[in-house]
């Protein structure tokens, strides 16, 4: 009984690292640059989920196994000025779209919900069957 | 230890009869489902992933048929309780082997999951009432054996 916490808290991790993920693509909506300045447009990142955990090496429960980068194209936006303009004036700003973000986060928020559910019905379970014995 | 000597044979009866074993594999059979059902429930965006579950309906065929067997013996409510394997479950003396089947059904989603919250939330609920059920007609179970041990009502 006692592992079936694992699993759902194998998914809370997940979901945890998911809206992470979401935070920083919403945070970095409009980063054209990187840490040093140079013209490295930010790409929207993509969290994949795989079926189980190898932190506790359980075959059930979730992981995240690889975040990848949205190929989507760049937002081009018309700046002239900018100095990371290219021949037609236009700067390409990241691929994020804020909505998509907020949805995604919406259901991973959901998510990590039903997991808690899962968690509390685990909790009481394993609770009632302690009370057996006392 | 032998089931020979007179002492163990007496408790072993003790738990051997009634509702004790059916009470015992329906608890391992809910919280075997429940863990698959936790599984499920972690999968929900997973890509790919298919659902799984046990059938309570195969395991109470199994259990009918047990009791049935039971039913047939020199002694009608006393004795083991020897379930048959179904298709999913296996039932060993140390415990269930559970082999949950995959659910193709539904509504399959762009990542090629076929999750239903609604449906897996509500076999969550049945099958947590079934567990807690058991529990307390066990609590009960044992609290009759207390008493008798203590021969005082």
């Amino acid at each position: 009984m006692f592992g079936v916490l694992d699993i759902s808290v194998s998914a809370l991790v997940a979901q945890r690292t998911r809206m992470e993920v979401y935070s920083a693509n919403a945070a970095n909506a409009n980063s054209i640059t990187d840490a040093n300045g140079n013209y490295a447009p930010y790409r929207r990142r993509i969290p994949v989920f795989a079926v189980g955990d190898p932190t506790t090496g359980n075959p059930n429960g979730v992981h995240v196994a690889r975040i990848d980068m949205d190929r989507a194209p760049l937002r081009m936006v018309y700046q002239p000025d900018s100095k990371f303009a290219d021949a037609n004036g236009m700067v390409g700003y990241p691929n994020v779209d804020s909505t998509l973000e907020q949805t995604s986060m919406l259901e991973a928020a959901r998510a990590y919900e039903a997991n808690i559910t899962m968690a509390e019905a685990t909790k009481a379970m394993i609770q009632s069957s302690l009370r057996l014995l006392a | 230890m032998r089931s020979g000597a007179k002492g163990v044979r007496m408790i072993e009866g003790l738990f051997d009869s009634g509702a004790l074993p059916v009470l015992e594999r329906t608890l391992q059979f809910t919280e075997a489902r429940h863990r698959v059902l936790a599984h499920d429930v972690a999968n929900a965006s997973t890509p790919y992933f298919k659902p799984l579950d046990l059938s309570p309906a195969s395991f109470q065929q199994a259990l009918r048929q047990a009791i049935d067997n039971r039913r047939r013996g020199s002694d009608a409510t006393a004795g083991k309780l020897d379930m048959p394997d179904t298709d999913q479950l296996r039932f060993t003396p140390h415990g269930l082997v559970a082999d949950p089947t995959r659910s193709n059904e539904g509504i399959l989603f762009h990542d090629q999951n076929n999750r239903d919250m609604e449906r897996l939330m509500q076999h969550v609920a049945e099958n947590t009432l079934a567990f807690r059920v058991n529990i307390e007609f066990l609590r009960g179970e044992m609290n009759t054996l207390q008493t008798a041990i203590r021969e005082r009502i």
